[in-house]
């Protein structure tokens, strides 16, 4: 069962992403990008993240879509002719180093010398005290620090932005 | 090993992989900011994916903290590419060659 749902969504996750690409229109590519992250939110489910799955679903198909698709309409896009790739060599050896990494990587990720170390989270500790609990107890302990910096990068960004657009006089 | 594992961490290489060829291929600097979030989408699968097989919340982590550095990273290259616009009159990468020299 989880391997039909995972065949399903991984298959419409990438067929999605390929249609970001390929789509004429850059709001098609927005709107293609949400469906994408949809369906990666249903992987997290089916990896037992569902934490996860649900930051993903209000981070990234909410918030960051939301700015991008603010941002398209804003800009008042033309219709763009760039959906054929340039035949230039930059781009042709770009795509040739690419699928010598695509190789690469599959051989490693389908190898099976990926040894499991067992780490302190097994599953009677998340059946008695909760996920969310669970990754809070880590989160606040743990990993406080990166936890504080990613808070202040995130108000630099904003306020980065803030200065950025502002129209000088 | 969880099952399927090599089935999630195919999936993870092919997204990284088709994100990678349209920050390459296109020149519409909107698009390639979104094949940049689909390799971190990528990524995070893997991250997961090795979460879970070793019993361990540290990809979670690094998930949850490259989503927080992706959100930043919208607001200020939202804000770049609207800077972009009012300066040329188009977002096209291949001409926008400021920094090449």
């Amino acid at each position: 069962m989880e391997l039909v749902f995972l065949l399903i969504c991984g298959g419409l996750a990438v067929i999605s992403s390929l249609l970001v690409i390929f789509a004429r229109s850059t709001l098609h590519s927005a709107l293609w990008m949400v469906f994408s992250f949809f369906m990666v939110a249903v992987i997290y489910v089916l990896l037992h993240a569902q934490f996860l799955a649900m930051l993903q679903v209000i981070v990234y198909a909410g918030a960051i879509m939301m700015f991008i698709i603010f941002a398209v309409m804003m800009l008042n896009l033309r219709q763009e002719r760039d959906v054929k790739v340039n035949a230039r060599i930059s781009k042709v050896v770009g795509i040739a180093a690419l699928l010598v990494l695509f190789l690469e990587l599959m051989l490693v990720s389908l190898g099976n010398n990926l040894n499991a170390i067992q780490g302190p989270i097994t599953d009677t500790l998340v059946a008695t005290h909760g996920r969310v609990a669970v990754i809070s107890n880590f989160l606040f302990a743990d990993y406080l620090l990166p936890f504080e910096v990613v808070s202040i990068l995130l108000t630099a960004g904003v306020i980065g932005a803030v200065v950025l657009a502002k129209r000088v006089k | 090993m969880i099952e399927n594992q090599s089935i999630y961490l195919a999936l993870s290489v092919v997204l990284f992989i088709i994100g990678a060829a349209g920050a390459v291929c296109r020149r519409n600097a909107i698009v390639v900011f979104m094949c940049i979030e689909i390799m971190l989408c990528g990524v995070s699968i893997a991250f997961v994916t090795f979460s879970r097989a070793h019993h361990s919340l540290d990809g979670i982590f690094m998930v949850l903290f490259v989503m927080a550095v992706a959100a930043a990273e919208a607001a200020v290259g939202l804000a770049i590419f609207v800077l972009m616009y009012r300066k040329h009159g188009s977002i096209d990468l291949d001409k926008f060659n400021l920094l090449k020299w």
